[in-house]
This record gives structure tokens, C-alpha cells and sequence, in this order.
């Protein structure tokens, strides 16, 4: 029992890396990154200090990303701010994507925010996003204050109107309140990062 | 995205076979493949189609009221996979819906799910491949008549490297006749499917367990813990890698399993916790697989107790620190226990107006009753300055400790309640003065200005100083006993920023002050009193020997602190100071150079006499005195509480009356002894009448700063220990052990 006992102090020593990491963690400072969009133009998080960035993980071959896209959802969220307020980025961090895909798809849904291209899957990673979508709203002092699901409709069946949770954070960091429900278990289709 | 695959069966059989369904008594042995209806495939992958469902039962005819399994059977395309219940990172929870009118169907029973890694091993999920059946007991209503109806929809997610969802719909027709029929085709589906349906373990014959360490879980931190798990005959099989499946747990973010090396059965916990507190109190749900390959499988569900999530200060969250940092810009944020600084100073003034009713603060309330009824005879003017000046030494005295606490604090000392007495100088000076004041009370020597009185006057002494003094004696006495609510309030305020340490302090006092000022500044109140008279004398010298009880209890903690010898030298010094009260009542009356040298002898003859006897060495720590008890450890918990046994843990020390009190009173009486028998409770003393760093810690943890302090833990609920008033009574300890106890019976086995 004492050797028990020995055995799990030691192991509280051990370094929480050993964990996995999730890497932006809400309340800590986001990540920083550099990413060209679909058109070559370079977005990094410093140039949005002062405005609130929500940042989209996607994948147009996922089905939950075009459910979403069908019903405009992202669309329709990211239109309904202020962009001198709010800057909207989605990131494609799919291994096989290429800047002309993210065009061709910006064309046929008709959105304006840009598609940083993460083919690497470096930043995907650091933020520790699993699924698309996979969703992050990051205040104007750069601190992550949401990371999640998009909504509380996996299943894309509710009865009623689903939970915008990326909307209730956004819309209470504009109004200086408190985010209403800080995190969510995403769901979507797996990051496909390069391996 | 469904398409209805017709199957085509080998000739007309079906005809036939229907009408020879009556025929047959015994279980059927006739494949019959189900029917179109039954059968769709989806997940549609650039035509083709990546999943076939099918719905299916284990028998061929069903009787009204009896039982039968009915279940989907999902084949997946090679290389793709269906999610569990839980399917982790990410993907989505596999679904099946029922619509079974005059059918009752129960939760679906999951097999042991695969964990699914991506190739970079950064996304984990849990799921099927190739086959699975996902099938629930279902029972035919007594009623039922002709054919049941069954129809299943099926919402899954199918993927391999990209994600297809499928929603299928699928039906069948079930005939009801006089007697259940087997189906010899799929029934071995269904006891290979349920054979890999994770069980409890005691259906396994094993008993699990979970030791968290630590009481509480923070919200945004990790725990660690152990799971342990005990075979009926001592044997655990050996575990593969990912043996562990977790569910998903409102409240945790991940829960891991990794087994201790060389130890089958022990497995080390890891977790993390959500940043909100969940609406219920998290449990620790998953799935396990025991065996190898070579072996075979044993899969268990684990549903074990953890401990309530508690909203982690804005500092670092995890383990409380048994002092905090002094918070700058004076009160400190609500502690743990979750109290308002309203509420804390509430609890501080009831628990200084309750401390005049502790054993310990006696002697002192009648001396305020002596030293009161004294002042009756003035008039009001005098008397209300009599009640500011021993609420004011009440006060003073008390600040005077709290700047003591926060000095020490700065210092990075923990401290608590009652610290003062785990110093033998402390004690000894108290002792020392009780001692003299005794002996003034008996005559041998006056304190005040007016030297010339006589010994015969009542009391010569009124002066003002003596109402503060016996404020701050109050105050002395009063410190090593923990009242009700005053643990709380001071354990908050210890804990909190000096400003509220300090107004958690002043109210304390001047709930300690009430009862005196009210009885002196009540006109009503001072009637009642019995008039002065020759009987204050003997009055006075009584309350003498009240002190002098006082200081052999003082003595006594000594003893504990300094063993034998150390209790020697108090006595020696005690005497040493009699002596001096003695020469200096001898040259009271005198006046010029010979009460100047008289004075000085005194004081010299005190302090060679303090040098002298005054070199106290720690005692060694001695047998616990309660009967049946042994001293208080973590591992001696753990180890009664796998054994199933409750634990009571008496916090406890020499210096602190109440702590005695209950032990004479409550503890150590038959029936509760009886009672602790009868439940087998393990009684554990942890004594801090010497410092003792682990002590102290526990104390904080529940929000306590002094003693005493009795927790009660049950094996069913290990983490949660009671925390028993501190006015222990024997009726309300033996219910409480009973609720122990009784949990454990009416508990699922550990």
C-alpha cells in the first residue's frame, strides 16, 4: 500500500505533457500564426489585435462542413458582425488541399472570409483542432475565450433552432460579457492532417 | 442517402416455409434471410455504397410476454469504421432510434469499441470496423397479436479517411404464435455480440475501486487517482494496449487508464476537467478490457464515484495550499467552501458569543461574573467604562494575535487556531500568569495603583487596567477553542487578505465581549445580581482556585509538548513565580528604596527562575490516548477504506477543552464505542498539539483552521468525507456512523 501510495505522489510529479496537449486552451493566450489565404495574402493573429477573431477549421469534403455551408451557417454568423469588429478566418488544415480548391468552394457557396492554407497542419495542430468544423473565438486582447462546436446539433436533426455557441461568445465579448458557454465537444469529420 | 438493396432469395422457399412455422415445437434450424425491408446500405462513397445495415432478431416467432434480442447488424467496407457511443476526438456517435409498437426494446448494449488512432497519432477515436451487431433486449407485449412491427433508424457516421453519414430506415415483420421460436441463423450473433458487452464487474467477479488523490477536482486542472481492481479468486488477467475506453463525462475533458507495472489490477488514473462546473457531480464511466488475444477477452464498465468539481481560484488550480498568499487590497476572495466575507464576519461574531459557553473560557466567564458583580455597586458612567475597556482588551488582544498570524504568514509560516499553544513558552507564560492572578484573587498581593490598601477590602483593584486584563485573558483561554462556526470564519479569514483577517478578528471579539457588556450596561440585568457583601471574598477566592484548575490543565499540555521533564520545569517555574507574587505582596505596603529593591528581587528571582526551568525539549510523540485508535494517515485511511471499513478521524490536541470534552464525553462512552465496534469503524486521531504540517494542510483543505475537527468517511464514498458539528453528542455521531455504514450496504460493492 505504502509503495501505492509512493508510486502515485510520484506520478502527480510527473509533467503534464505527458498528457495530451490541447494547445489552445480557453482563458490562455491563442497561438500565434502566419498563413497565407486561398489568394497568396498573408493574415497572422498579431495584425487582428483589438478585434475579435473566430477562426473555422474546414474541410469542403467533410459532410458536416457542407451541411453547414448548405444551411449557411458559417456564412450567416460571420455577415452578421461588424468586420472592423470582428474578423472571421476559416482553416483549411486537410493535408491534400490546395489554395485553388479553397477558391473554386469560396466561388460556389458564395462567402467572402478568407481560407488560410495549413497544409502542413502546424497551426491546426497548436490549436489542437480535431474535427471540421472546429470552432475558436479569440478576444480582442488575443486571449482565447471559446473553443468548440459550432452548435449543439450534431446530428443536424434538432427540433427547433440549435445553439449558436460561436454567436452567444462573440456576441457577449461585444457587449463586455461574460461567454456563456466557454467550451463544447466538437464533432465533425477528423482533421485529415498529413501523417 | 439510403438505397434499399433488394436481396434475391433462392427460389419460392418462403411460401412454404411460413405455413411450416406452426409445425415446429422445437427451436427452428431453418435459415430464413430477412427481409428486403430489413436491409439497406449507405454511406454512399462515389456510388458505392460503404455500410450495410441489417436489422435483425434472434428468434423466428416470438410468444406474447417473453423476451427476445433484436439488433442491427452494420458491415462495414474494409478500412471503415462506425463510432461508439462515445466516439472521442471527433466523428459522431452512432444512433439507433426504434419504432416497435406492442414491442418494449431497452438501451442498446455496445460492444467493446477499437480505439481508432489516425496515422500521426494526433486524433483518437472509438469505433467498429468491419462488423458490428448493436442489439437490445426487447419483450413481446402480452397482448401481442398476429405480427409485431419492428423498424429501426439507424444514424451513423462512416468513415476512412473522409466521413460519410448514413441514415437508414429498416423494418420487419416478427410473428407472434404460442411459443418463442429461436433463430439458429442469428442467435449466435447475438451471444457473440453480448459476449464482448462490457458487464459490471461484479457480474465479472471483481470489485473496483477508485482513489483519488486529492478531495475535489479543480475546473480547468488535471487529477491523478488509482483504479483498482480485485478478483474473486486474487487474479486480475493481463491487459493490451488500449484496454481503456472512457465515455464521455460532463465536467472532464479526458480520462486515461495506465496500468502500474507488475501490478495486474492497478491501473494509474489521469484526467482533466472542463472550465465549467457540471450540473451533477462527475462519475468515472468507461470501458475495460481485460485479457490478450492468446487469453481471451473480458470486458468490464466502470462506474465509479470521483469527487464534486469546484471552480478553481483564479490562481493556479489543483491542491489548496493550507495558507495562502495574504491577497493585496485587503478582503481576499471567497474560499473554497464557497462563503461571502458577510457571511464569515456573521459567523465570527455568533462564534465569539458562543465561545463564552466553551469549557475552555469558564474560568474567565466567572471571573466576569466575580469582576462584575464588583462593579454593580458604581455608577453607570464607570461601568460602561469598564465594559469598553475589557471589550477593548478583548479586542486589542485579539488584533494583537491576528498581526501575530499574518507576521507568521508573511514569513511563510501555516498556522492556525490555536497555534499559540504548540509553543511551550506560550504556555508556560499563561500558566504563569493564571498563577499569579490566582494568588492575587487569594490575598497575597494586590495589583493596582492604590498600594496602600488593605488585603481585607473586597477588592482594591477596580481600576480600568484590570477590565482590560481580563480581556485579554479572556481572549488567552478562549483561543484553543474552535466554537462552532468560528473554525469556519477563522479558517476563511487565515486564508483571506489582512483586511479581512483583521474585521473577521474585531467581530469575533466583540461577540466574545457581549455577554459581559450586556450584563454590565442592562440597568434590568444589574438588579438581579446579588448585592456585595463579605461573601465576594470567599467568592473571590474561589474563582482562585478555578484558575488554578485552569493551570493544572495547562500543565498537562505541557506534558504533551514537552513530556515529563518539560512538565517539571513548568512546575518548578510556576513555584518560582508564587514566590515572587509572595515577596512582592510582602513589600507592597512599603514605600522608597525598600519596595524598589523588593520589586527587583522579584523580577530577577522570575526571570533566573524562567532561564533556569525553562528549556523544554520535544517530547516523543506518545500512543494516542483514545482507546482503539491509531494515529491519522492517508495510507491508514486508504487501507480501513479498502477494506470497507468507515473511518472516523478525530482532529484533535491537548490544549484545545473541546476537543477533551468530546473525547470524555462523546467518544470515548459505550454505546458509542459500541457502535464503533458494531460498524467496524476504523478511528483514526490526528494530534496537533505539536505543529504538524500534514495536520494543518488537511485542516485548510476543509476550510478549517484549528481543531477540533471530526470527519467521517464511508468506503462508498471515499472522497467525500463528513464533516461532523464540533459539539460532538452521542446520538448524532452513532447516526452519522450508521449513514456511513449503511451507504456501504445499500452501495454497490466497491
Amino acid at each position: 500500500m505504502k509503495s501505492l501510495f509512493s508510486a502515485v505522489a510520484l506520478s502527480v510529479l510527473l509533467p503534464l505533457s505527458a498528457l495530451a496537449a490541447d494547445s489552445a486552451q480557453v482563458g490562455k493566450p491563442a497561438p500565434a500564426f502566419t498563413l497565407k489565404d486561398e489568394a497568396g495574402k498573408e493574415h497572422s493573429l498579431a495584425q487582428y489585435k483589438g478585434k475579435i477573431v473566430v477562426l473555422e477549421w474546414t474541410n469542403p469534403g467533410c459532410p458536416f462542413v457542407q451541411r453547414h455551408y448548405t444551411a449557411n451557417t458559417m456564412q450567416k454568423t460571420a455577415s452578421g458582425y461588424d468586420a472592423s469588429k470582428v474578423v472571421w478566418l476559416a482553416v483549411d488544415s486537410t493535408a491534400s488541399n490546395a489554395p485553388d480548391k479553397s477558391a473554386a468552394w469560396k466561388k460556389e457557396k458564395g462567402f467572402a472570409f478568407p481560407v488560410l492554407q495549413d497544409p502542413s497542419g502546424k497551426v491546426g495542430k497548436e490549436y489542437g483542432a480535431r474535427t471540421t468544423p472546429h470552432m475558436y473565438v479569440i478576444d480582442d486582447k488575443g486571449v482565447v475565450r471559446y473553443a468548440g462546436a459550432i452548435d449543439d446539433d450534431a446530428r443536424g436533426n434538432k427540433t427547433g433552432t440549435p445553439t449558436n455557441y460561436v454567436k452567444g461568445a462573440v456576441d457577449a465579448l461585444l457587449s463586455g460579457k461574460d461567454v456563456p458557454t466557454a467550451t463544447s465537444e466538437p464533432y465533425g469529420c477528423s482533421v485529415k492532417y498529413k501523417s | 442517402m439510403t438505397r434499399p438493396r433488394v436481396r434475391r432469395t433462392g427460389g419460392g422457399g418462403l411460401f412454404w416455409l411460413a405455413g411450416l412455422g406452426a409445425w415446429l415445437t422445437a427451436a427452428s434450424a431453418l435459415a430464413v434471410p430477412p427481409p428486403a425491408s430489413a436491409v439497406a446500405s449507405g454511406g454512399l462513397d462515389e456510388g458505392v455504397p460503404r455500410m450495410e445495415a441489417t436489422l435483425l432478431t434472434d428468434v423466428t416467432q416470438v410468444k406474447p410476454g417473453d423476451t427476445f434480442r433484436v439488433g442491427v447488424r452494420f458491415k462495414m467496407h474494409p478500412g471503415w469504421h462506425i463510432y461508439w457511443k462515445n466516439p472521442g476526438d471527433s466523428g459522431l456517435a452512432s444512433d439507433v432510434a426504434w419504432d416497435t409498437p406492442g414491442t418494449t426494446v431497452e438501451a442498446l448494449r455496445w460492444p467493446m469499441p477499437a480505439t481508432l488512432r489516425t496515422p500521426d497519432g494526433f486524433i483518437t477515436t472509438y469505433g467498429y470496423e468491419g462488423e458490428v451487431l448493436l442489439s437490445a433486449q426487447a419483450r413481446a407485449s402480452e397482448q401481442a397479436q398476429g405480427v409485431l412491427h419492428l423498424s429501426a433508424a439507424a444514424d451513423v457516421l462512416v468513415c476512412e479517411v473522409n466521413c460519410l453519414p448514413a441514415q437508414v430506415v429498416l423494418s420487419r415483420a416478427l410473428p407472434v404464435g404460442p411459443e418463442t421460436l429461436g433463430d439458429a441463423e442469428h442467435a449466435p450473433a447475438f451471444d457473440a455480440a453480448w459476449a464482448q458487452v462490457p458487464v459490471a464487474p461484479e457480474q465479472a467477479r471483481y470489485t473496483a475501486a477508485l482513489a483519488l488523490d486529492g478531495p475535489s477536482l479543480a475546473t480547468g486542472g488535471t487529477f491523478t487517482g488509482t483504479v483498482t481492481l480485485t478478483g474473486a479468486d486474487g487474479k486480475v488477467p493481463a491487459v493490451e494496449k488500449d484496454f481503456f475506453v472512457p465515455e464521455r463525462v460532463k465536467g472532464l475533458r479526458h480520462l486515461a487508464l495506465t496500468p502500474v507495472e507488475g501490478k495486474p489490477g492497478t491501473f494509474k488514473l489521469e484526467g482533466k476537467t472542463a472550465l465549467e462546473v457540471p450540473a451533477v457531480e462527475p462519475r468515472f464511466l468507461g470501458v475495460m478490457r481485460l485479457g490478450t488475444a492468446a487469453s481471451g477477452y473480458q470486458s468490464l464498465s466502470l462506474d465509479l464515484p470521483l469527487a464534486p468539481v469546484v471552480k478553481a481560484p483564479s490562481g493556479a488550480p489543483g491542491v489548496p495550499t493550507p495558507v495562502a498568499a495574504p491577497v493585496p487590497g485587503g478582503a481576499g476572495p471567497a474560499d473554497a467552501s464557497g462563503l461571502s466575507l458577510g457571511l464569515v464576519l456573521v459567523f465570527a461574531f455568533l462564534g465569539g458569543l458562543l465561545l463564552n459557553l466553551m469549557p475552555c473560557v469558564f474560568p474567565v466567564l466567572a471571573l466576569k461574573a466575580y469582576g462584575f458583580t464588583r462593579t454593580v455597586g458604581e455608577e453607570r458612567g464607570r461601568v460602561g467604562a469598564h465594559a469598553l475597556a475589557y471589550t477593548g482588551g478583548i479586542i486589542g488582544s485579539l488584533l494583537a494575535l491576528a498581526l501575530t498570524v499574518l507576521g507568521l504568514r508573511a514569513a511563510g509560516h501555516g498556522v492556525g487556531w490555536g497555534f499559540q499553544f504548540q509553543e511551550p513558552l506560550f504556555v508556560a507564560a499563561v500558566a504563569a500568569v493564571l498563577v499569579a492572578f490566582s494568588l492575587n484573587l487569594f490575598g497575597v498581593f494586590n495589583v493596582g495603583t492604590d498600594g496602600t490598601a488593605l488585603v481585607e477590602k473586597v477588592d482594591a483593584s477596580h481600576g480600568l487596567g484590570r477590565s482590560v486584563g481580563e480581556g485579554v485573558l479572556a481572549v488567552v483561554l478562549a483561543t484553543p477553542c474552535s466554537a462552532p462556526l468560528l473554525g469556519t470564519a477563522v479558517g476563511f479569514a487565515l486564508t483571506s487578505g489582512a483586511a479581512t483577517v483583521l474585521l473577521t478578528f474585531v467581530l469575533m471579539g466583540l461577540g466574545l465581549a457581549l455577554p459581559f457588556c450586556l450584563l454590565v450596561l442592562v440597568p434590568g440585568l444589574a438588579q438581579r445580581l446579588p448585592r456585595p457583601g463579605a461573601w465576594m471574598e470567599r467568592f473571590k477566592q474561589l474563582l482562585g482556585f478555578a484558575l488554578l484548575g485552569t493551570t493544572v490543565w495547562l500543565v498537562w499540555v505541557m506534558g504533551g509538548l514537552t513530556g515529563v521533564d518539560g512538565m517539571a520545569r513548568t512546575l518548578a517555574f510556576l513555584a518560582v513565580v508564587a514566590l515572587g507574587a509572595w515577596l512582592y505582596g510582602l513589600v507592597q505596603g512599603s514605600t522608597g528604596p525598600r519596595k524598589l529593591v523588593g520589586v527587583l528581587t522579584v523580577v530577577a528571582l522570575v526571570g533566573a527562575g524562567a532561564l533556569w526551568s525553562l528549556r523544554f525539549e520535544e517530547a516523543h510523540a506518545q500512543a494516542p490516548r483514545v482507546s482503539e485508535a491509531q494515529a491519522w494517515s492517508d495510507e491508514a485511511v486508504a487501507t480501513a477504506l479498502a477494506a470497507g471499513q468507515p473511518v472516523f478521524i478525530d482532529f484533535t490536541a491537548d490544549w484545545c477543552l473541546t476537543c477533551k470534552f468530546n473525547e470524555r464525553t462523546v467518544l470515548q462512552s459505550d454505546d458509542v464505542r459500541a457502535a464503533f465496534a458494531r460498524h467496524r469503524v476504523a478511528f483514526l486521531v490526528a494530534d496537533w498539539t505539536r505543529r504538524d504540517a500534514r495536520i494543518s494542510a488537511k485542516l485548510a483543505e476543509f476550510g478549517r483552521a484549528g481543531v477540533p475537527m471530526y470527519l467521517l468517511v464511508s468506503p462508498s464514498a471515499p472522497n467525500k468525507p463528513e464533516v461532523l458539528n464540533e459539539l460532538l453528542t452521542q446520538d448524532g455521531l452513532i447516526d452519522a456512523v450508521r449513514r456511513a455504514s449503511g451507504r456501504v450496504a445499500d452501495a454497490r460493492p466497491l
